[in-house]
């Protein structure tokens, strides 16, 4: 792994025990992340996006268990630790540090940005409320007026008028909520911002507003980020990287171009033929048979196997490593890979 | 006229600009009629002091909100001039205008101060004029003073406030009026009922109302009148110690345990369903049998009985928002669980435990009625209105209406003031129902 990425995932496994045995949201997953880039995840529902993001904060919800791997993290800057030693800068596995440091580093390194606008604001509190709650979490001896003067700055930066901030979440339409989320998440400067499906509930028109406005603030805040999205033409306008997940496993990494023009992964090619096309209605909209494996029983070689209709012997005994093609991307796919 | 007296009068105390709008003058209206009917009453006190007592602690209350505003307009006028001279250094600047805040700029603490200072002088005046009512009247004179002066208060600078929120204002406003009447109403009484509520036949036995006995008298032959105005003490004391009990002990512990979860929620659970599990009226009646009487043992009696209702209140809503998106969202920033509890969770609780509460108060006042008339509540001497609730029933038997009818009209005018206040609060609590 080369140094300078701000974060480093190695082999992360992440396990749910259930009653019907143990299942692998996240199976051997290793991606880097450099600066100022935009990852995207991409991948159908249950295929463990959203886990990997969970992942990353150490936020798994129950009953996961991150079991192996390691999560590394560049600090540029001392993280105060309310009434503890602070974190000083340097390289960290996350799973290394304790649950104060953790919390300490939630919302002030790391942003996480959820899907639902419309339920993840307290309708108890108002917006300037929230921002207090965020700033004081971190710092507790901050003052009522630096806490309204960075409130002002990041809703406007958003596009809210600052008047605003005295008004209830039921006040405000879902794209502004959504808005004034993002704004909770980039208050404190986080580095990296994890944005899981911010805009699956609002409808088209918000959602460019949103995206763009995401893309902006990215240039504004220096900020690197990771955006899990099942819509493909989401990332398309954004990522600068995509990640596609099939079964807990990265089945191919490249950049957005590399991914969209040229799809090695028989899983990505079927995924890009699923993309309804308003310019060529009489297409017939493909889609894959079948549904992926059981995560409890997993099945051995490549979990797509089953699915896919270049399925050779080797596929169905010993799962594809993740390897670099000739085009620039990686590909986890026997049928791209000379010697085995 | 009197329109124009009572306008006059609120308007140098109003904090508003643009005169009151009409309902305070209803509720100034509403708080002259109470004074009407105290002072007619008064007229024929058997302590010969009633109405200098009402004129009295009226006086007082008027003067601890008037003085604060007094010395606050010549503060104001003081710091005009200062303002000429010369600006001193930024820091000592602040120290002033945190000391000017803390003195004028809130009108609480004055108010305590000029209570303090008005109960010395009271004090004094009263060994002088008074000696032989002995150091109750001072002490009573000030109570009733500081009621009349929340009263007061509520009227002009609260009401105008919650004026805004609508309804709930109103109901918030009436319900406090009403049990702030009452709260007067039980401090006034020794000195403004016409015959000593506990001394026995001062008529015949169970006369029906007349211009003597204004509403009738008891079997014992005691002015139900005086029973009245003075029964509502014990009342009030354990509802509101028990509701204060209550509330203090069962939402934390809902809070808590179930926030944490796993085993703490589970035994706490237990026992308090298995408490929930009992009849309550018989569960008080077998604590207050072990406690004894007495105002405080039958509070915490009742209190015992009604803390699994908040319990189960409070636990079964954080169980529901502990899971919802904004909570998770706070943990994600970075919150620690002292303030997901306290500024997440318990808002979020808050108005149901608020409506628990206000009927727990009715519950509790009904309850020591019910106490009281197995016997284990209080004294027989004590005035109080669950023992006229309890013998009246057996006289309404026979047709004498009026020995249960009044005190029972008390009962549900406090429950109903209680009432009213609780669900006012539930509403300006909630922001989504202010509109």
């Amino acid at each position: 792994m080369q140094t300078g990425d701000l974060l480093t995932i190695n082999d992360l496994v992440v396990e749910y025990k259930t009653r019907r045995g143990t299942a692998r949201g996240i199976d051997g997953v290793s991606l880097s992340l450099p600066c100022h880039t935009t990852l995207g995840i991409a991948g159908e529902s249950g295929c463990g996006k959203s886990t990997l993001g969970r992942a990353i904060i150490r936020l798994v919800p129950y009953p996961g268990r991150i079991t192996n791997g390691s999560i590394e993290f560049e600090l540029d800057r001392d993280v105060n630790v309310p009434d503890k030693d602070p974190v000083r800068a340097g390289r960290y596995n996350l799973l290394d540090l304790n649950k104060d440091q953790m919390r300490a580093l939630r919302g002030e390194q790391i942003a996480y940005i959820f899907q639902d606008p419309m339920t993840s604001l307290n309708p108890m509190l108002n917006i300037r409320k929230h921002y207090r709650e965020v700033l004081k979490a971190h710092n507790p001896r901050i003052e009522d007026e630096v806490v309204t003067k960075r409130t002002e700055e990041v809703l406007d930066a958003l596009g809210i008028s600052p008047e605003r901030m005295n008004d209830y979440p039921h006040q405000f339409s879902g794209g502004m909520r959504q808005r004034v989320m993002i704004g909770l998440g980039l208050v404190l400067r986080p580095r990296l911002l994890i944005a899981d499906e911010p805009t699956t509930s609002l409808d088209v028109i918000v959602e460019a507003q949103i995206l763009q406005e995401m893309a902006r603030l990215k240039r504004d805040f220096d900020l690197t980020m990771i955006l899990i999205t099942h819509n493909l033409g989401v990332l398309a306008e954004t990522a600068d990287m995509i990640a596609i997940v099939y079964a807990g496993r990265v089945v191919e990494l490249g950049n957005t171009i590399t991914i969209f023009e040229d799809p090695l992964h028989p899983y990505t090619k079927a995924l890009l033929d699923s993309v309804p096309d308003v310019r060529k209605p009489d297409r017939k909209l493909a889609w894959i048979p079948g549904a992926p494996p059981e995560l409890t029983h997993p099945i051995p070689g490549c979990m797509f196997n089953p699915r896919c209709s270049h399925a050779m012997d080797i596929c169905r005994e010993i799962q594809p490593p993740l390897q670099p093609d000739k085009n620039g991307s990686q590909v986890a796919c026997y049928l791209y890979q000379e010697a085995h | 006229m009197t329109q124009k007296l009572v306008k006059g009068v609120f308007l140098q105390v109003s904090s508003g600009t643009k005169g009151l709008p009409r309902s305070v003058l209803f509720l100034a209206g509403f708080v002259l009629i109470v004074l009407w009917i105290f002072i007619s009453v008064a007229v024929r006190s058997n302590s010969g002091i009633g109405v200098p007592f009402v004129t009295a602690t009226v006086g007082f209350g008027f003067a601890v909100m008037l003085i604060p505003a007094v010395l606050r307009f010549w503060s104001l006028k003081s710091s005009r001039e200062q303002q000429a001279a010369p600006t001193v250094s930024n820091t000592q600047d602040g120290q002033h205008g945190i000391v000017n805040r803390l003195l004028f700029g809130s009108k609480i603490p004055l108010a305590i101060l000029t209570a303090l200072v008005l109960a010395l002088v009271v004090q004094g005046l009263a060994s002088v004029f008074v000696p032989e009512h002995g150091p109750t009247l001072p002490l009573r004179l000030v109570g009733a003073g500081i009621a009349i002066y929340l009263i007061l208060t509520l009227v002009v600078d609260w009401y105008p406030r919650l004026h805004v929120r609508g309804s709930p204002g109103l109901l918030v406003t009436v319900g406090l009026a009403i049990v702030l009447s009452m709260l007067y109403m039980t401090l006034a009484s020794e000195f403004i009922v016409p015959y000593d509520p506990f001394t026995l036949e001062v008529g015949r036995s169970l006369e029906p109302p007349s211009l003597q006995f204004p509403l009738g008298t008891t079997f014992l032959g005691q002015d139900l009148l005086s029973r009245v105005l003075a029964g509502g003490a014990t009342m009030i004391q354990v509802a509101a110690l028990s509701v204060v009990v209550c509330f203090s002990i069962g939402v934390p512990l809902g809070l808590m345990a179930s926030y944490q979860g796993g085993a703490a929620d589970r035994i706490v659970s237990l026992v308090m369903d298995s408490l929930f599990a009992f009849p309550g009226l018989v569960l008080a009646i077998a604590i207050s049998a072990i406690l004894g009487p007495g105002v405080v043992n039958m509070a915490l009696a009742i209190a015992v009985v009604y803390i699994p209702s908040y319990f189960r209140v409070v636990r079964s809503q954080v169980l529901t928002i502990k899971e919802l998106p904004y909570v998770e969202a706070a943990v994600v920033m970075g919150a620690r669980n002292r303030e997901i509890l306290s500024s997440y969770i318990l808002p979020n609780v808050l108005p149901s435990a608020i409506v628990v509460l206000s009927i727990n108060f009715a519950d509790a006042v009904l309850t020591a009625a019910g106490l009281t008339f197995v016997g284990l509540g209080l004294p027989i001497d004590v005035a109080d209105w669950g023992w006229d609730l309890t013998f009246g029933w057996e006289q309404l038997l026979s047709q004498k209406w009026w020995v249960i009818t009044f005190p029972g009209l008390m009962i549900v005018f406090l429950a109903l003031g209680f009432t009213l206040v609780g669900e006012g609060f539930n509403e300006i609590l909630t922001p989504k129902l202010k509109e």
